[in-house]
């Protein structure tokens, strides 16, 4: 059965424990910072940061509001990337994730075009920039984990059960329920519909515009925009052709044939 | 604290002051979130609008150091709105008690206070009792004006909300929605729980500021019931074992005084002293004579006081963190031990404690990193070879790296064990003392100056075929055994005045015993070992979950969770009540439930006497009152008072007495303070804390993940005083007080904002004091601003008001 | 002019300075290169998380294919609808071409991480991707280009067998040839449909393959006429101009509809609005819309100016420079807002750059000095003249 993980935004308290969690059990060394006004450091996702909690520090009139919102891979119900990889680096696998072949499977074909960046509608993956031979990186939902009927790190991490992992089918009844029964919650599971939904869903107190979330978006899957487009293709191959063919075969009848030959030669020294 | 983390979900309404558990203790987050998540309310009080306060239904800012008025204007107001808990008031504390006629407040002043050497005093008699012979007198109408209610009603009534909101700075609007909110937890049924840590202890006059958080959960009946308490979250994961094992200067284990020979010469007069006629204090000397059976086993005899002689004892002066740094400043004291501590980052005005250390001949330091104190000699600045104390760093297991027990807020002792092996030559904290003391015995074998007490220590913890010491050993000896045949002690009522038991904790009594009736092998270990999860009440109530000290009691003052005829306050949360015929006790009741002789249940009204069996008079303390043994007196009033805070902008609004006059101060180099509303330095300071580093940061700052979450140091301004000095987010600034100053990255954020005092705006700024000069991530260090003044109860130094100046660097 | 000839059997190659100066570009791109490919590309380019595809993507793939496209556009002009006065230029055409798309593939193999792994895409087939068409098509077309060439090349070099092999083989080549592109040049485009929620709508469409296709195509006739200026110029030699005014008519009516369709593309999806906002983007979107498409086609539509030479050759370079602008619109300054952060390339990254397009310069003047690519001049011009009768009668 697919898994997913209900993140509820009001509950949590900006402890990054799971960002902590997440390094700690996949590996990931720690970079080296500089001071951030917001707290929130690293700054962004990167290779080697999986996962971040962003602070949201939103200043309404006299009245203030501050949310955590972790960030990391939403592991698509149809993934972007998956679809966008032209070697199939990428797998959805029976559990939810979203795992990147080469490092997870050691089945490697990624030849690092990277267009999984530049299609990835939350901007997921990541390049390791500073190595010879690059691997994408990005949150991988602890599949290995899972397959052994753990939780993902971070959310084992969770002190306050902001974060909820367990069946996505139960999770996001729940994230129903809990919306439905009370009117502080913005009327709205994230994940649910985003992008052709995703096994990470949010549920918020605060509108998630504030809270760095794109919103306003499609509701179609990334790979249904591409193949919508791609299903011409062996139309466009044959019916081109075939009106090329036609073309040509008229025209070679109809017309003189030059003898080109005699038209070019090579540029001579002026001597 | 009264009640438990666990216990966090039981309550309707939250009251946090003076406390940021969403980065201090996280945990207990967890549990708010789960009482919040029921529909819980939270009003988070701060001068910070902190995580914490994030997720509160009300925020309540406030100008450091105004926590008293803050409360005091709470209770005004529980009062004149009669929103507080009648019932509970008059049975359960004392109110209805008369003070005696002497007794009288003017000024910002009680009655007593004498000057003696240029030194200000209280001679507190005054604030006692009226008796007739040996009873108490009681106005149970509450209407004679000596009573503690009408003085308590009076007291207080100078404290209006315009008058709070001209003090704290906090909007009049926002302080009567925080009130209306938080009185609502003053209907029987309903519980409030009042949460703080050292935002309301670390002041000069700290234990008033915790003695109305007390006011406060008793005027609205919050106190021995499910979901409310008073409930202190410790500043340090084992601070609690650390307290229980007597690592206050003037308390030996358990809380039992320390031994004061201008007042206590022999075993006779310290129990004399120290007894009470009522109260659960009244058993002292079995808790004493058990002590010392503990430590000199055959040796302490019934005839020779149980060699009470070999007890070090005080000469009726103080010896804590800060005197000793004034007595190293004064060359009084020649060595140092440091022992997990970092005082170089963590004392107050750090910049002239580590300068009195260097005046120490030999300084041992025991941790887990080279810390700023071990590394103090060679900090920026200071030139090595100038320096001659001799250092030495010993290093220290993690605590994954041991074994043993550590203590939580909610008094649960609890048993770790090690996961890896310490690395390199670390060992145990419990290793080095072993061996120390084994060294120590060493060289006094050959002789010295009154070798009896060191000679004749039990220390028999050797396990053969172990380098550690056995800790079994030691943990039975801490739980109390029959001296006869060992036999391990279930419960500190068998201990026993005439040596024939011996007991090293008295409050852990029962902590290491087997429940013989225990039928599941796996919960058949010593309590500390137990991890059952069974909750038969669904009030969060794990009875064998560990071993919560006393005798594994879930909630202290349970007698208090239903009203005098043993009826529950709230029919659908029933915790400990009369069923008509007997206690009904899902947890350990905290009062005579059964008659200790008949054994036959002592019904509602005679329970009801003595709610609180740790006060000699059996009711919880609205007024304070002098004579009791056994009893905390207040060092400056028998109610607290609002006082500014040693360094303040302001004069004080309430009273002509500026600050706490009893406040403890020191001389020549700790001297140096800011004069009331300093030009010099115009802002209020307050220290902090960031989830990323913990404490001074030795082990978090050496962490490369959290160096990585919180890489630099720096102080959280206000947007308006950024735009006042010019400070753009990130910029390198210096913040400076009357002790130092130091050089930070400048954080602009609206967390803190100005607040109008007395007309005026006052700017804050939030420091946090968790850098240093040593490990992976370095800065300067926070408390070298801070001053060096203290309450005079405790001596908790005033880390959370100060004042500053701040300019670009 | 005064120059070295340098001569090696039969080939030649002329040594000016402006070619040292190439020669040395080269030069630096080949210790470029050596950086890159031991150090990383984190060491050698700007790129970051925020901006995964930078120069060599956004100028070198996406403009050298586009610029290339000339040669797609003139075989279907030449070979299949045999205008037969466009023929002169349709050997410049290809040979451009196929340099266009080597510095195209070159600069893919310099770009991606894992180069030790390119040949993968031809087993591993993740065909759900775009890129997958792309990779495909570009592989196949420059295969068939290099057989396209061939027939000049063995001109030269004498195989006879070969020689027939590839002119029986020629019209399966060209027409595949024009299949080809018309499908990766549209792809080009069908990458950016997934950045559905990053490119600005005022590029971002679902017929933004077609937009690429259709700029690529006439990008061709203007392309041909702008380089063979240059050539004729370098040369010295009499400029096609007569072949050019025509040949760009049909740029003009391309770009037309092309123009319309724009129009019509950004009202269905209610975004037309957009572009007069006075944005970053909108600016940019404007100067790439009047600048490469409305200009030019004003100056192509009037006949004084397209039948003038240097108006011709201006025009052309405008419509050259708008597609490069809407190329470097889409792949920058589009995804700018949604992607944060900033990317200007850095030296290292120009270097191999410029390194590149010099190789191309030297290599397209080696073959037009040794192959015969450029028409013969007094044959050509009669011919222009006799076809522009023909037309006209």
């Amino acid at each position: 059965m697919p898994k997913g993980v209900l993140v509820d935004v009001s509950r949590c308290i900006g402890c990054r424990s799971c960002q902590v969690a997440c390094k700690s059990w996949n590996d990931l060394p720690a970079t080296p910072t500089v001071f951030s006004n917001n707290w929130d450091n690293p700054p962004s996702l990167n290779a080697t940061n999986w996962t971040r909690v962003g602070y949201h520090l939103i200043e309404k009139g006299d009245q203030l509001k501050w949310r955590f919102v972790k960030t990391q891979c939403m592991h698509c119900e149809e993934p972007a990337c998956e679809s966008a990889c032209f070697t199939h680096s990428f797998v959805k696998t029976e559990s939810g994730a979203v795992i990147y072949k080469p490092t997870e499977l050691n089945q490697d074909y990624c030849v690092g075009c990277r267009y999984c960046m530049i299609a990835c509608p939350f901007s997921v993956p990541k390049f390791e920039w500073d190595k010879a031979f690059p691997f994408v990186r990005k949150c991988k939902f602890c599949y290995d984990r899972i397959k052994e009927g753990v939780e993902p790190a971070c959310v084992s991490a969770c002190l306050t059960g902001c974060l909820k992992f367990g069946e996505k089918e139960e999770l996001l009844a729940e994230a129903h329920q809990r919306i439905d029964s009370n009117p502080n919650y913005i009327k709205r599971v994230y994940g649910e519909k985003e992008y052709g939904g995703t096994s990470w869903m949010y549920i918020s107190d605060v509108p998630f515009e504030d809270l760095g979330f794109k919103t306003n978006v499609s509701e179609k899957s990334i790979p249904s925009y591409s193949w919508d487009i791609l299903k011409w293709t062996p139309g466009i191959f044959v019916g081109w052709g075939a009106i090329l063919t036609a073309l040509y075969t008229y025209n070679k009848r109809r017309a003189e044939v030059h003898h080109e030959e005699e038209m070019y030669a090579p540029v001579q020294d002026e001597e | 604290m009264t009640n438990h983390f666990e216990d966090y979900v039981n309550s309707d309404y939250f009251l946090i002051i003076g406390a940021n558990p969403a980065e201090a203790h996280p945990m207990a987050m967890r549990h708010i979130g789960k009482a919040k998540a029921k529909g819980a309310k939270i009003i988070v009080v701060d001068p910070r609008f902190t995580k914490t306060a994030a997720h509160a239904d009300i925020y309540v800012p406030l100008r450091p150091g105004t926590d008293i008025p803050f409360l005091y204007g709470l209770i005004n107001y529980a009062i004149q709105n009669d929103l507080y808990q009648h019932e509970y008031v008059l049975n359960y504390t004392n109110a209805s008690y008369l003070i005696s006629p002497d007794y009288s407040f003017a000024d910002g002043v009680f009655s007593g206070l004498e000057e003696k050497d240029g030194k200000l005093s209280y001679n507190n008699k005054s604030w006692s009792y009226q008796t007739d012979g040996e009873d108490i007198q009681k106005d149970p109408t509450l209407q004679d004006p000596q009573c503690v209610w009408q003085i308590m009603k009076k007291h207080v009534s100078r404290y209006d909300i315009k008058t709070v909101s001209n003090v704290t700075g906090t909007p009049e609007d926002t302080l009567k929605k925080a009130y209306a909110l938080y009185c609502k937890s003053g209907k029987p049924e309903v519980s409030g729980n009042l949460i703080y840590v050292l935002g309301i202890t670390q002041h000069s006059y700290g234990s008033q500021n915790t003695r109305a958080t007390c006011m406060v959960q008793l005027l609205l009946g919050n106190v021995g019931l499910p979901g409310g308490g008073l409930n202190p979250q410790r500043g340090q994961s084992n601070v609690q074992g650390a307290c229980d094992m007597g690592m206050l200067w003037n308390n030996v284990t358990g809380y039992l005084k320390v031994p004061d020979a201008t007042k206590h010469a022999t075993y006779e007069e310290y129990l004399k002293a120290e007894t009470p006629k009522t109260g659960y204090w009244s058993n002292t000397p079995k808790f004493m004579t058990s002590t010392l059976k503990a430590w000199y086993g055959e040796k302490a005899t019934k005839e020779n006081g149980f060699c009470y002689d070999w007890l070090p004892k005080t000469e009726g002066k103080s010896h804590s963190h800060m005197d000793s740094y004034a007595g190293l400043e004064e060359g009084e004291i020649k060595g140092v031990f440091c022992w997990a501590e970092n005082p170089s980052v963590a004392g107050p005005d750090a910049y002239h404690e580590v300068k009195a250390l260097e005046k120490a001949e030999w300084m041992v330091c025991v941790d887990v990193f080279e810390n700023e104190t071990a590394a103090f000699w060679k900090r920026p600045g200071a030139n090595p070879a100038d320096i001659k104390t001799e250092v030495f760093l010993l290093p220290a297991a993690h605590i994954y790296e041991k074994e043993g027990t550590r203590t939580n807020s909610s008094r649960d002792v609890q048993w770790r064990w090690k996961s890896v092996e310490p690395p390199g030559q670390a060992k145990s904290d419990l290793w080095i003392a072993d061996r120390l003391f084994k060294a120590i015995r060493k060289e006094y074998a050959s002789g010295g100056r009154f070798t009896d007490p060191i000679m004749n220590l039990t220390w028999n913890y050797d396990k053969p075929g172990q380098d550690e010491p056995d800790l079994e050993k030691i943990a039975i000896e801490l739980n109390g055994f029959k001296v006869e045949d060992g036999t391990v002690l279930g419960t500190f009522a068998d201990l026993k005045d005439d040596g024939s038991t011996a007991c090293g904790v008295w409050i852990y009594a029962g902590y290491y015993y087997i429940d013989p009736k225990e039928t599941d092998p796996l919960l058949k270990v010593p309590a500390t070992k137990r991890h059952g999860t069974e909750d038969k009440t669904g009030l969060a109530i794990y009875p064998k979950w560990t071993f919560a000290w006393p005798l594994n009691r879930r909630i202290v003052y349970n007698r208090c969770s239903s009203n005098p005829a043993g009826q529950p306050w709230n029919p659908k949360r029933p915790y400990i009540f009369w069923d008509g015929a007997k206690w009904v006790t899902p947890d350990v009741p905290d009062f005579g439930a059964k008659d200790a002789k008949t054994k036959e249940p002592n019904p509602p009204e005679k329970t009801a006497q003595a709610p609180f069996i740790m006060t000699a008079d059996g009711q919880a303390h609205f007024f304070v009152p002098s004579g009791l043994i056994s009893t905390s007196q207040m060092k400056e009033g028998p109610m607290p008072e609002h006082y500014e805070p040693v360094e303040s902008p302001v004069k004080n609004p309430i009273s002509k007495q500026q600050s706490n006059p009893v406040a403890k101060k020191w001389k020549g180099e700790f001297s140096k303070l800011a004069e009331v509303g300093s030009k010099d330095f115009p802002y209020v300071a307050t220290t902090v804390h960031y989830i990323e580093h913990y404490q001074t940061g030795v082990r978090t700052r050496n962490s490369p993940y959290l160096v990585e979450l919180m890489p630099e140091q720096f102080a959280t301004i206000s947007p308006s005083l950024a735009k006042q000095l010019g400070i753009k987010p990130g910029d390198d600034i210096i913040v400076s007080s009357a002790r130092a100053e130091i050089n930070c990255k400048a954080n602009v954020l609206p967390i803190v904002r100005p607040l109008v005092v007395n007309g005026s705006p006052v700017e804050i700024v939030s420091l946090p004091w968790s850098w240093g000069f040593m490990g992976l991530s370095k800065g300067a260090i926070g408390n070298e601003l801070t001053p060096f003044v203290a309450c005079p109860n405790v001596t908790v130094p005033e880390y959370k008001a100060f004042l500053v100046n701040i300019r670009k660097a | 002019m005064n120059y070295k000839i340098w001569r090696f059997g039969k080939w030649q190659f002329r040594l000016t300075t402006t070619r040292y100066v190439l020669m040395a570009l080269v030069a630096i791109m080949v210790v470029a290169a050596i950086f890159r490919f031991v150090l990383g590309l984190g060491a050698v380019t700007n790129l970051s998380d925020e901006w995964p595809w930078g120069l060599w993507i956004g100028f070198d793939l996406l403009c050298g294919i586009a610029l290339a496209g000339g040669g797609f556009s003139t075989a279907l002009i030449v070979h299949v609808l045999h205008k037969e006065k466009y023929a002169p230029i349709a050997r410049a055409a290809l040979v451009t071409s196929l340099l266009g798309y080597i510095i195209a593939l070159v600069s893919l193999l310099f770009d991606i991480g894992r180069w030790h792994n390119c040949w993968r895409p031809f087993f591993y087939w993740g065909y759900h991707s775009v890129l997958f068409e792309v990779f495909w098509c570009i592989a196949l077309y420059t295969l068939v280009q290099v057989l396209e060439f061939g027939d000049i090349f063995f001109e030269r070099v004498k195989s006879r067998p070969l020689k027939v092999f590839l002119e029986k083989a020629m019209p399966f080549l060209l027409i595949l040839g024009i299949i080809l592109p018309t499908l990766h040049q549209s792809s080009l485009g069908s990458l950016f449909v997934v950045a559905v929620d990053k490119l600005n709508p005022l590029w971002w469409s679902m017929i933004i393959p077609f937009f690429f296709v259709w700029s690529a195509f006439f990008l061709g006739p203007a392309m041909v006429t702008f380089e063979g200026s240059l050539a004729a110029r370098a040369y010295g030699r009499q400029p096609e101009t007569e072949v050019y005014q025509s040949l760009v008519k049909v740029s003009m009516w391309m770009m037309i509809v092309y123009l319309i369709v724009k129009i019509i593309d950004l009202n269905y999806r209610g975004v037309f609005s957009l572009a007069f906002n006075g944005s970053f983007e909108s600016n940019m979107f404007l100067l790439e819309m009047i600048g490469g498409i409305i200009v030019p086609i004003i100056m192509y539509a009037i006949p004084s100016i397209r039948k003038s030479q240097q108006g011709v050759a201006v025009a052309s370079f405008l419509v050259v420079a708008g597609v490069v602008f809407n190329r470097a619109n889409v792949n920058f300054t589009g995804m700018a807002k949604a992607v944060g952060g900033s990317y200007f390339p850095g030296i290292w990254e120009w270097a191999i750059t410029l390194g590149f397009w010099s190789f191309l310069v030297l290599a397209y003047c080696f073959i037009a000095e040794n192959f015969g690519i450029l028409p013969k001049e007094e044959h050509a011009v009669s011919h222009a003249a006799g076809a522009q009768k023909s037309i006209a009668g």
